[in-house]
């Protein structure tokens, strides 16, 4: 064996992967030596997710092969994945929060006494010691769910130690972390990366991948497009090659909406503390604003805030000139705010009620008559007419709403949104998981509204969805609004409000 | 789209399976004994049901916002006890107060609505747990029922307060020469389910007790105060487990400090087998209705054809276990189809997490 491979931790070889209708991945090649830091990037949709999937046993690829040191696969199932030492520390940490650290580090290897019982002592001595050979300094009798998240995630990250793991996944873990805890989080890492572990790093914040990564790798449309040692590129040129030229799925066609001048919404120095500092908007009649960032920039806590699912703090927000407060999402809905969740299934849909019902829930007081009694003909007539207008394919509209397709079921809430005839509408995401078509239909339904006189605001993660749809784009890092991007101008590029998402000035080209 | 019908005609089937149930047991006792179908037995289990029936509907009820009342056996029991001592004279084991069967009634379904009032505020309010609340207040609902009671049983209630539990509507001849009375309180119960459909059915409160029920937080979100939701649900409980008590002393002509003991267990089994969900947010009144005949078929059945009375307690935990499987398969079906749907449209398996 070579002496340049045999510290070679992972190598991925021409990895290929098709789904039904997508190529996911098209020959990936990846590889990682030990102590490496190992960046991943690309926007949403690029093959980061599948790519580790593929890494992690949890999907198989069709063609290529994994080699982990120095053991190769073709297939390799989860259990494989993790024999051979690759651990994955998701977003969002899911641990025994009820139990002790020390409980959490030992789980299943509890040390006995010989009448069977735990010896406390010793799995809290144990446990410490553990921890001290990483370098970790936390209390092992606290419970993990009193710990921070930085600590529960360098937690995790020790778990995957102790179960020998030589290459571990960091998916996205500084989301909405406080600098200070970054820091922390990323001493440990490099300490880690001194006794020879190897990282792969997925972020959307770019300066991070900078700050803590070796190497990255950038993924587009399921292609690799390039491999460098992060020394060799500067934000400028890693949106570059992140974005390429990029063919757009969909354009709009119709011109704002005549009174766009006049305005619906206005929010004046608005402030919440750890969430969001001196927002000022305002969005006209018939408006549509993209609303991006990254995750923990303030945009969500925004969004949330108006619609009353979260506190709004200080400043003033109007409604076609009239103060709107909303605790609760009732209060929103009767000022005529409506908004459509990221999580439909959590907060949008019900899932095993009939479409109709889930399309009338918010107008029923106004479909019903003495008694109380719903007028059902007239609530199918108005079900029906959101069926053919908004495109919901379903058998009958008494099918479930949790059998639907993704992409019928978010239209099912937008027909729910549309029912109220709100002045305004928050969307959240409202293309994530759903197939092209289903996109580019609820692109129109969103221009539709639009053009009836709603001001909306949308928030997504996708720059190429905002360029198509919107009429201004306003970007949010760390809480404040920082760029504003006229849609049509030739000087808006995804490149640039790629670089204004991550932090970086807005340079004319 | 062919296997789409399938599993349609497969939840269809599923979700009115209990009425290919309660044919099938009709059936089956017909055949085993000729006495099983006579009218007087049929009419008969309608008269015994009834007191059960309006728990049940109180229990759907509750159930179908995700919630639970256990302690409705013991509010039929103590609204019965507090109508008979009200009006019974103390010779025979009242206060002696011989208040009036129409206020008595209405003392009766107050109480009933202020112990569900009260369930229902400690539930939202203090967000306590809806089980342990309801547990905790059967216990003690029935201890004060014994504490009033002084180990009476008082007995000969005044013939208005019996005539809704133990009277007949009017007699139909019958071919040998005996005449067949209608219960009136079978009328009632079959009355109260028709009432329990339409608001379940057609009323916008009962689609938010659906909403409610099956996903909070998005009820939440369209508007809906699940409190109040919750909170009316217990006080209509409270009022048919008053009803309950109203049907259950008529019928016996007393009330005793026993009365309704137990029967949650049945109460729960029959709403169960109906299709209503213990998760939560399914399930019709006329499928409750169809539980509680099948649990009146079951019993009298089982009785007639005189299985002991340890293998009808058998059957009565066998059947209770079924419906909670039958419930179990619905819900795991259901995840599971949606599941696939997901897969299907959306390929890649982990979401991308941005922001």
């Amino acid at each position: 064996m070579e002496v340049n491979t045999s510290n070679m931790i992972l190598e991925m070889k021409d990895v290929s992967k098709a789904f039904p209708g997508v190529q996911a991945l098209s020959d990936i090649s990846i590889s990682v030596v030990e102590g490496e830091i190992h960046g991943l990037v690309g926007k949403n949709g690029a093959g980061k997710s599948t790519l580790m999937a593929i890494l992690m046993g949890i999907q198989q690829s069709d063609t290529g092969s994994i080699s982990i040191s120095g053991r190769t696969f073709t297939t390799m199932s989860p259990q494989q994945a993790l024999d051979a030492g690759i651990a994955y520390v998701p977003q969002r940490i899911n641990m025994l929060g009820s139990l002790s650290v020390a409980e959490n580090i030992l789980a299943g290897e509890m040390p006995t006494n010989r009448f069977g019982f735990i010896n406390w002592r010793e799995v809290y001595r144990d446990a410490e010691n553990r921890l001290s050979q990483l370098g970790l300094k936390l209390d092992v009798r606290s419970r993990v769910e009193g710990l921070s998240v930085v600590e529960q995630t360098m937690l995790v990250i020790a778990k995957a130690m102790f179960s020998n793991a030589r290459l571990i996944i960091l998916d996205e873990p500084t989301a909405a972390l406080p600098r200070s805890e970054i820091d922390r989080l990323f001493g440990f890492v490099r300490n880690l990366k001194n006794k020879g572990v190897a990282f792969i790093y997925i972020s959307h914040h770019l300066e991070e991948v900078f700050e803590i990564c070796d190497q990255v790798t950038i993924l587009r449309n399921g292609f690799l497009v390039a491999t460098q040692p992060v020394a060799s590129l500067d934000t400028p040129s890693l949106i570059r090659l992140m974005v390429g030229e990029d063919v757009k799925e969909f354009e709009r066609t119709l011109p704002p909406h005549p009174e766009v001048d006049q305005p619906v919404l206005t929010v004046k120095d608005l402030v919440r503390r750890g969430h969001y500092e001196n927002v000022n908007l305002t969005i006209g009649k018939g408006e549509v604003v993209g609303l991006a960032g990254l995750e923990g920039s303030g945009a969500a806590a925004l969004a949330m805030g108006l619609f009353g699912l979260d506190r709004t703090g200080l400043g003033s927000v109007t409604i076609n000139g009239k103060s709107f407060q909303a605790s609760e999402p009732e209060q929103a809905f009767r000022q005529g705010v409506a908004y459509l969740p990221q999580d439909r299934y959590q907060y949008g849909l019900i899932g095993i009620r009939p479409v109709r019902e889930n399309i009338t829930y918010p107008i029923l007081n106004r479909l019903t008559r003495l008694f109380g009694l719903v007028r059902s003909d007239k609530e199918k007539q108005i079900v029906q007419d959101y069926i053919d207008k908004l495109g919901i394919i379903t058998p009958s509209m008494e099918q479930l709403a949790s059998l639907l397709s993704g992409g019928n079921q978010q239209k099912v809430v937008f027909a729910k949104l549309a029912s109220i005839s709100p002045s305004v509408l928050l969307l959240h995401e409202p293309t994530q998981g759903i197939d092209v078509q289903a996109k580019i239909d609820i692109y129109r339904i969103v221009l539709e509204l639009s053009q009836q006189g709603v001001a909306i605001l949308i928030i997504s993660s996708e720059v190429r969805e905002l360029l198509g749809i919107c009429d201004r784009i306003l970007v949010m890092y760390q809480g404040k609004i920082t760029q504003e991007f006229k849609v049509g101008d030739p000087l808006t590029t995804p490149h640039d409000i790629l670089l204004a998402i991550e932090g970086g000035a807005y340079v004319a080209e | 789209m062919e296997k789409n019908r399938i599993s349609n005609f497969f939840l269809f089937l599923i979700d009115n399976l209990i009425w290919v149930l309660v044919f099938f047991a009709l059936f089956i006792f017909s055949i085993l004994s000729p006495k099983f179908f006579a009218p007087f037995n049929l009419i008969g289990l309608f008269s015994r049901m009834a007191a059960i029936g309006l728990l049940v509907i109180g229990q759907s009820f509750t159930m179908i916002t995700a919630n639970f009342d256990l302690s409705s056996e013991s509010t039929m029991g103590l609204t019965a006890m507090v109508a008979a001592l009200m009006m019974v004279t103390a010779e025979n084991g009242g206060w002696g107060l011989q208040a009036s069967p129409f206020l008595t009634i209405l003392v009766m379904l107050l109480l009933g609505a202020g112990i569900g009032f009260f369930n229902g505020m400690l539930i939202t309010r203090f967000k306590m747990n809806n089980l342990i609340v309801t547990i905790a207040m059967m216990m003690i609902l029935r201890g004060v029922t014994y504490g009033l009671a002084h180990g009476n049983s008082p007995s000969f209630l005044p013939a208005a307060f019996d005539w809704l539990g133990g009277s007949s509507l009017f007699k139909i001849a019958l071919a040998n020469s005996k005449k067949l009375a209608i219960p009136i309180s079978g009328v009632f119960m079959i009355l109260a389910f028709i009432v329990a459909h339409i608001i379940t059915r057609y009323r916008r409160f009962g689609r938010n007790m659906y909403a409610v029920g099956a996903n909070r937080s998005s009820a939440e979100a369209v508007g809906i105060d699940p409190a109040k939701i919750i909170m009316a649900v217990y006080i209509i409980s409270g009022i048919c487990a008053a009803l309950a008590g109203l049907l259950d002393a008529g019928r016996m002509d007393s009330a005793t400090p026993r009365t309704g003991i137990g029967l949650i267990f049945v109460v729960q089994a029959a709403a169960v087998v109906g299709g209503v969900s213990l998760f939560g947010g399914r399930g019709t009144m006329i499928g409750a209705f169809g539980g509680v005949l099948l649990w009146g078929i079951l019993d009298t059945g089982l009785n007639i054809i005189q299985v002991s009375p340890f293998w009808i307690e058998v059957s009565r935990g066998a059947l209770l276990l079924f419906a909670v499987l039958l419930d179990a398969l619905r819900v795991r079906y259901m995840s599971r189809a949606a599941i696939q749907k997901a897969l299907t449209d959306n390929p890649i398996g982990l979401q991308d997490t941005a922001g």
